[in-house]
């Protein structure tokens, strides 16, 4: 049985010898990455965008421009999938060896669906991101409303606790 | 699980009770009459009775479930809340409440700060007058 040992480990830990007393003498960590690279042959971008589907190949059902109507263009193509589904049912009964046409157009209708709803995933982060502000921003408002009652609280407290000492002497 | 992702989940369903449909109608179909010369081939006495009712009912219980989806689909689409303004009114959305986010941050720190001198005074003063109690010394 062939067994190989484990690489030795990467031989930058000399570097960090006096680290604990001198924190600038060891190297700093690598700057993030820009752009692409490579990870075991294979070539990754960081720059993650939806590709758009003529890159993919695929005709676009939904008319393009700036801002898509989504609900709209999801109910017709649901539509539209309904009456392919039909005509294929139909094309089955009369002319059974033309069905490739019909199921290649389903399955046009079927990615341009997916696509469309892929696209509207950027929207739902950004609106993630509104809601966690709203709610920090809440939490924080509370926070500054608990410390300024404590503070009155304690002041309230201090002054009972010196008039009663005045009275005592 | 969120809209997007059972939308998602939804237009999967509707494929494969499409071809499970498609698939199970062409499968079970009984062959075509080619021409009048050809007689019809004798039928299978066992079970004739019951493959007729089941061809009957099954492409209806498919159909119907078929359409039951689209529905739900459409109830789903109509469920998004997606509001009118689109990406620029978002991001304008996104600044404003970070800079509010900012100031409020601010002034939560000044509190803070304000909270935690008049907490070591009041522990300095605390401590000086429990000192002053165990020497037996009289208030000023």
């Amino acid at each position: 049985m062939a067994t190989a040992t484990y690489p030795p480990p990467p031989p930058y830990y000399r570097l960090y010898k006096k680290y604990l007393e001198d924190p600038k003498s060891a190297p700093e960590p690598p700057p993030p990455i820009e752009g692409t690279y490579n990870l075991f042959g294979a070539t990754y971008t960081t720059d993650d965008v939806l590709p758009s589907l003529e890159e993919q190949g695929v005709r676009q059902l939904y008319p393009k421009g700036p801002n898509v109507d989504f609900k709209k263009e999801l109910r017709s193509l649901n539509r539209e999938l309904l009456l392919h589904i039909l005509e294929l049912a139909d094309i089955l009964v009369e002319r059974p060896s033309q069905y490739a046409r019909r199921v290649e157009d389903i399955s046009l209708i079927f990615k341009n669906l997916h696509h469309l709803l892929n696209s509207l995933r950027p929207h739902q982060a950004r609106a993630t991101l509104i809601h966690i502000l709203e709610l920090q921003i809440h939490r924080r408002k509370q926070a500054v409303e608990d410390i300024k009652r404590r503070r009155e609280e304690a002041q309230k407290l201090l002054k009972e606790a010196l008039g009663t000492l005045e009275g005592q002497q | 699980m969120d809209i997007i992702s059972q939308l998602q989940e939804q237009v999967n369903t509707i494929a494969a009770l499409a071809f499970n449909t498609i698939g199970t109608l062409q499968r079970d179909a009984p062959p075509v009459r080619l021409s009048p010369n050809y007689p019809e081939p004798p039928p299978t006495a066992t079970n004739a009775a019951e493959d007729a009712a089941n061809l009957a009912e099954q492409p209806q219980l498919m159909s119907a479930a078929l359409v039951k989806a689209a529905k739900q689909f459409d109830s789903l689409v109509a469920a998004l809340p997606l509001t009118e303004g689109g990406e620029e009114a978002q991001l304008k959305r996104i600044a404003e409440l970070q800079a509010e986010n900012d100031a409020i941050g601010q002034e939560l720190q000044k509190q803070l700060e304000a909270a935690e001198k008049e907490h070591k005074q009041v522990q300095e003063l605390f401590s000086q007058a429990t000192d002053d109690c165990l020497n037996l010394k009289r208030p000023d």
